[in-house]
């Protein structure tokens, strides 16, 4: 019994919290960007938090299945979300708190993969021509920008010693400022790359599109409606919220100001003001990483989709380059 | 200040790596300003610094040149030369632009591999700069070699520049004034003389394509 320390009780207890922290602000993320768009058109946009009612209207309809779909049509919404909720748990929104659980980074990232493995399973499943294509291109990006994720993850884990997400955060967070430093400011363009190609942004995927030349994700979704619908949109908006975490608590880490203005070496209990002021700036970190994407959505257009390798090898020079800086410049 | 010195020399590279990502002429020209814009702030930096610290002009007279000669006139220079020959969509290059890229980046490591076994060169500041820079010479090379028009193989010439400038720059922190002056007034008559031929092929040949220069014109 003593393995249920007190410990281990209020780390699971501030897990959960940031978990649940995520859950909520997932769909924000997306309606910031998306109102900014439809500001820099002149149009008024839907209302910033249009996602959750569309969510909430979604999850009281009936869904209607394919009389050809399969066991895996009908689970596959389930497993996604079971899979982007399990990452979203290994996500610490703010290292302030010591975490019971600290993930690892690759898990993290073959749990999204499985959860895109079910996506395209489904996609197939139903044998509509769209539901293929999007598979078929989605399993060509994901393949694309892997090596360029994979190696960015690895030289700040190289760096860190770790690929536990909470001890790299950690460590970012000693080095101040990442972005002065020749390494890290090349891993930090090389992601950004990579969350516009895997949360289907504008130069890799419109997600805003239905039309059938250039739809990757949403071709994918298609067969799907009512509560399963859902699901499938708040994964990939839950998605698209931890991306965006990782890069922000990683390359712009603020956690330091914080504890630095309050407590400074106060030990266990830290006061409930500074833990507010961590998870404030978190969020304004969020709505300013949102802006970032919105604006590049602004200012490109979608690329030819045989364009899009040369987009994965910028993105995988960026994080290699990275890699070599600190091999030569050492520590 | 070396920190500052890292990034920027991390950041020229990434240019040069841009520059070999694209397709069409006018971004070639774009980049190319990017990367002198980036070269001007570095000297600029180290002007500054060489000011404060020695009292001399030199490194920031350098600087004011490197932005009216390369980031306002030499691309002026390329756009007009580049607008009065005939237009025509083709394919610019060899290989395909991943291939391309992931061989430069072939060339980045090979650098590293011979730059970092020079024994003079201590200090590991010093060794990252100089690698990334000569990098940029490499990869000029490169990018010379692996296009098809004269525009794009004027801009390899320029990045070739940059790259033996920058080089020079981050070893030495500042060379003679003299030989600085007389790098330039060379380089801007090597692209006069290369704009005025490359109008002449395009009046002969009707374009610019370098390959055409192999058949004959009775």
């Amino acid at each position: 019994m003593s393995f249920f320390t007190a410990d281990l009780i209020s780390g699971l207890i501030s897990n959960f919290i940031q978990f649940l922290l995520i859950l909520l602000l997932a769909p924000l993320s997306g309606g910031i960007i998306k109102k900014v768009k439809a500001l820099s058109q002149k149009r008024k946009g839907a209302p910033v938090l249009q996602m959750y009612f569309d969510l909430w209207k979604l999850i009281r309809k009936e869904s209607v299945v394919s009389d050809t779909a399969s066991w895996i049509f009908k689970a596959t919404p389930y497993i996604v979300f079971a899979a982007t909720a399990a990452a979203a748990f290994m996500v610490p929104v703010t290292t302030l708190v010591p975490s019971a659980i600290s993930g690892d980074l690759l898990l993290l990232i073959y749990l999204l993969a499985l959860g895109r493995f079910f996506m395209c399973l489904s996609a197939l499943d139903t044998g509509s021509t769209f539901g293929g294509m999007g598979a078929s291109r989605e399993a060509m990006i994901s393949a694309l920008i892997e090596p360029s994720l994979l190696v960015s993850i690895f030289t700040v884990g190289l760096i860190s010693g770790t690929t536990a997400v909470d001890q790299m955060m950690n460590t970012m967070k000693a080095v101040g400022v990442p972005l002065l430093h020749p390494v890290y400011i090349l891993c930090f363009f090389a992601m950004i790359i990579i969350i516009l190609a895997e949360t289907s942004r504008i130069p890799v995927d419109d997600p805003a599109t239905h039309l059938e030349l250039t739809m990757v994700h949403e071709a994918m979704i298609l067969e799907y409606s009512g509560r399963q619908l859902a699901l499938m949109e708040y994964s990939a908006a839950i998605k698209q919220l931890i991306f965006l975490t990782l890069l922000v608590n990683l390359f712009l880490p603020t956690d330091q100001l914080v504890s630095l203005a309050g407590i400074s070496g106060a030990g266990a209990a830290i006061p409930a003001v500074v833990i507010a002021a961590a998870l404030a700036l978190y969020i304004l970190k969020i709505i300013l990483a949102s802006l970032v994407i919105a604006i590049t959505e602004i200012s490109t257009v979608k690329f030819r989709f045989f364009s899009i390798p040369n987009l994965a090898a910028l993105s995988f020079i960026l994080a290699f380059l990275g890699f070599l800086q600190y091999f030569v410049l050492g520590r | 200040m070396d920190s500052y010195f890292d990034i920027l020399s991390a950041l020229i590279l990434l240019s040069s790596f841009l520059l070999v990502s694209h397709k069409r002429i006018k971004s070639y020209i774009k980049t190319f300003r990017i990367q002198s814009a980036l070269i001007a702030l570095t000297a600029g930096i180290m002007g500054i610094d060489s000011l404060i610290r020695e009292g001399s002009f030199d490194i920031l007279i350098v600087c004011v040149i490197i932005v009216l000669l390369k980031v306002i006139y030499i691309p002026r220079l390329l756009y007009r030369t580049y607008g009065t020959v005939e237009y025509k969509v083709e394919k610019d290059f060899y290989l395909n632009i991943p291939l391309l890229i992931l061989i430069c980046c072939g060339l980045v490591v090979f650098a590293y591999f011979s730059v970092s076994n020079i024994g003079s060169l201590d200090g590991a500041h010093l060794n990252l700069q100089v690698v990334n820079s000569f990098s940029v010479i490499l990869i000029g090379f490169f990018f010379m070699i692996s296009r098809k028009k004269a525009i794009g193989q004027m801009i390899g010439f320029l990045v070739i520049e940059n790259g033996i400038f920058v080089t020079a720059f981050f070893s030495t922190h500042g060379m003679p004034f003299v030989v600085d002056i007389g790098i330039f007034i060379d380089m801007i008559t090597a692209i006069l003389i290369m704009g005025v031929m490359v109008t002449r092929i395009n009046e002969k040949f009707e374009s610019i394509n370098l390959d055409k220069l192999k058949n004959l014109k009775g």
